[in-house]
């Protein structure tokens, strides 16, 4: 058993130098994932290169899109969380919900969308939106966009299936609910033609927010990612956060606050750990997203070193105790928990 | 230089291509859930040589009435792009070919996500283009409906200049009517040059589309004689767009039920056939020939005089076609048509199998098959076990992958 709150870590995986070979690619992503699954890590992060540059040699992007790799990734591993970020411009609402929705049952639950909440200017040009959204517009258009696609992973219910071959019903239709959005933005009836999820629903992960942006957080958020910042002003965020997710009628507990670290090469593992002991004893966070590249060198630096040093302070559990990525949050609907 | 030898696809749907095939005993009833089983299809697949797995699309239910939609497996099963991302790493030489709608998506972000799938299978990726028919998805993508089909098909050949644009690397900045994109793609080049491009539409718009664009075409046909005159048309289209007939390869559905002998084929067929209840299978057939209130006619009578529809102008004039040919009533139309959807069904032994297929093959009227199973996994690995060695026999079919990618698979040229 733990003693007290357990700290939560992802991987966040940024474009590093792409091999010039995109099987080899894959293969090393691969293996970098397992090994983070190895060491017990809740999730890894899939950040999505399209609204990056041209494609400089000294940033190349990873050969992949997001949801692609993530379906991928999910065959060679089996207990860590896979969350690809995915653009609300680029995405129509329920080709997005049903591409998630599908990687869960791929991964047999383990799957989580990372939407942001910073609009992409480039992006907005490359999808037949050259004049863009204000960021008024945006917000807006974010908070209905991500409804939809949580309203839709929610239209069928847990048992609707019933696979009764002699009686001739496949599913329950009482159990299959429309959904008949109709709003500012967008107009999907529904439902999914995807099963419900194996965890519930995809975990919801938001990035991106400004202040603006934390009661649309509060109401509709899993996991939300903050950029670093002071110690006593990480707190009085935090407790910002639980208050607003209280005003929502949510349980406080019901999202995770995770701030984003970039550790340096040279900075020395039991420095880090006393770092984020600090901050997350401090009670700035529920854990923290290491922001990393792609490369075995830096994983093997952290989970080797700055991870043995956080479970010898009894702040990180030794294993998985769910299949599910709600499971390692602790989120409800996760099942095995 | 070998003989010319067929292609083949393996369309994996749902439980099955037969409308009753989740009630069949043997299904793998649970497939719409259940990743392994695909994984296990495709490599079943694949150590049949098969050119590629085939996955039909719909962004919504396939069925308006919701009861009915509750006696088929079809209402719910995975998104075909995480599906064959999936199977791209579990898989080595298979192609993987998704169909994607051009009204319901953009082409950055189609173009970007099919040449992802390209590269994390090692050059094996196609899109099959449609321009989606149906109302029940348009209701999934706002409040004005199904868009005409005039229209549908201007967008989608303006989808199809913008995604092949990217894939070749053209100079970018498209600034047109449906679309702007303003960047090259942010992905490297396709190990195959660009993913393989396939389509399905068969009205004379499509047609002209498919001859401008398509490495491959899908076509559903029941004789001989609708095969090679569409084969012959389309082909003869290639000409005004500056190509070979050979830079398009016509691969109609077969929909094979096959034993070891024939009167096991035969009650094979029969067993499916009797699981069909007739509520859904006239429902089926009125959501094909876009025709609501069906059930209101006679189901031993004839099918009633049919307006021309802004659904799937082809599909329709072929199941009018066949009803007056064949003389069927709608129940009779309806069986028939569940079945196999309108395409070409073959019941017998490996070898009748083999001899139908030939005949096409060599009669000029396909360049192959794309193969539809009643049921999974049984009669994929029927067709596997007993048809795919008939055809290699006889020389029709490869015994070892060409090459690596879908492109030599198919003997297409890569794109320069």
């Amino acid at each position: 058993m733990d003693n007290g709150a357990t700290m939560h870590l992802a991987v966040s995986l940024f474009p590093g130098i792409a091999d010039p070979s995109p099987g080899l690619e894959f293969s090393r992503l691969a293996s970098f994932v397992q090994k983070a699954e190895a060491a017990g890590l809740d999730m890894v992060l899939l950040a999505d290169s399209a609204p990056a540059s041209g494609g400089g040699a000294a940033n190349s992007p990873m050969p992949f899109e997001a949801t692609t790799l993530l379906a991928a990734l999910a065959t060679v591993t089996s207990r860590i969380g896979l969350v690809a970020a995915a653009s609300t411009i680029a995405h129509q609402p329920y080709n997005l919900a049903r591409r998630f929705a599908s990687l869960d049952i791929i991964s047999h639950g383990r799957s989580g969308w990372n939407a942001t909440m910073t609009q992409a200017p480039r992006e907005a040009a490359n999808f037949s939106r050259p004049e863009g959204f204000s960021p008024d517009d945006f917000r807006r258009r974010s908070e209905e966009h991500i409804g939809i696609v949580q309203g839709l992973w929610q239209g069928w219910d847990a048992d609707a299936l019933l696979f009764d071959q002699s009686g001739g019903r496949f599913h329950d239709p009482e159990k299959m609910h429309l959904l008949e959005h109709k709003g500012e933005f967008f107009s999907v009836r529904g439902p999914l033609n995807v099963a419900r999820s194996p965890q519930d629903r995809p975990v919801l992960v938001l990035s991106g927010l400004s202040e603006a942006d934390l009661d649309i957080a509060a109401r509709a958020a899993d996991v939300i990612l903050l950029d670093d910042g002071p110690r006593d002003s990480a707190k009085a965020r935090y407790d910002d956060i639980r208050r607003r997710v209280t005003a929502c009628g949510r349980d406080p507990d019901a999202v995770k606050v995770l701030t984003n670290i970039a550790p340096t090469a040279d900075s020395k593992p039991a420095a880090v750990a006393e770092r984020l002991e600090k901050e997350f004893r401090a009670s700035g966070c529920d854990g923290f997203t290491i922001q990393m590249p792609a490369q075995l060198s830096a994983l093997d630096d952290f989970v080797g070193l700055v991870l043995p040093e956080l479970r010898r302070r009894g702040l990180v559990r030794e294993s998985y105790r769910g299949t599910t990525l709600r499971s390692h949050f602790g989120l409800a609907g996760g099942g095995d928990q | 230089m070998t003989a010319r030898q067929m292609k083949l696809g393996a369309f994996l749907w749902a439980t099955g291509h037969h409308i009753a095939a989740w009630r069949h005993p043997k299904v793998h009833v649970t497939a719409g859930i259940d990743i392994d089983h695909y994984i296990q299809l495709a490599r079943t697949a694949e150590a049949a040589k098969f050119d590629m797995i085939f996955c039909e699309d719909a962004a919504g239910l396939r069925e308006a009435n919701i009861g009915i939609a509750s006696q088929t497996s079809r209402s719910i099963g995975f998104e075909p792009i995480s599906l064959l991302s999936a199977l791209a790493v579990q898989t080595s030489r298979i192609g993987l070919v998704s169909t994607a709608s051009t009204s319901y998506n953009e082409p950055y972000g189609l173009a970007r996500t099919f040449l992802s799938l390209d590269h994390l299978s090692g050059g094996r990726a196609g899109w099959n283009l449609v321009t989606s028919a149906s109302p029940i998805e348009a209701a999934n993508f706002g409040s004005t409906g199904l868009k005409p089909h005039a229209d549908r098909y201007e967008r989608a050949r303006e989808f199809a200049e913008v995604v092949t644009g990217l894939w070749h690397g053209k100079a970018s900045g498209h600034d047109g009517q449906s679309f702007s994109v303003r960047d090259p793609l942010d992905l490297p080049r396709s190990p195959q040059g660009a993913p393989v491009m396939v389509q399905a539409g068969a009205s004379d718009v499509g047609r002209d589309l498919a001859a401008r664009t398509a490495d491959v075409v899908f076509t559903a046909a029941q004789t001989f004689e609708e095969a090679k005159a569409f084969y012959d048309d389309l082909k003869g289209r290639l000409a005004a767009y500056g190509r070979e007939p050979d830079d398009i390869k016509i691969m109609p559905g077969v929909a094979p039920v096959v034993a070891e002998t024939e009167a096991e084929a035969q009650e094979k067929y029969e067993e499916l056939q009797e699981l069909i209840p007739d509520d859904v299978g006239v429902a089926l057939l009125s959501s094909y020939i876009s025709i609501s209130d069906l059930w209101r006619h006679p189901i031993d009578g004839p099918l009633p005089d049919l307006p021309e529809s802004e659904g799937m102008k082809s599909r329709q004039a072929l199941v009018i076609e066949q009803s007056r040919r064949d003389g069927l009533s709608i129940r009779q139309l309806a069986r028939h048509f569940a079945g196999a959807r309108g395409h070409w069904r073959i019941v017998g032994t490996a070898a009748q199998v083999a001899d139908e297929l030939q005949a096409r093959f060599e009669g000029g009227a396909a360049d192959g098959f794309n193969v539809m199973p009643s049921y999974f996994p049984g009669e994929l690995d029927a067709f596997a076990m007993l048809v795919v060695p008939e055809l290699q026999r006889r020389g029709l079919f490869r015994t070892e992958y060409e090459g690596r990618t879908l492109r030599d698979h198919l003997g297409l040229k890569r794109p320069v």
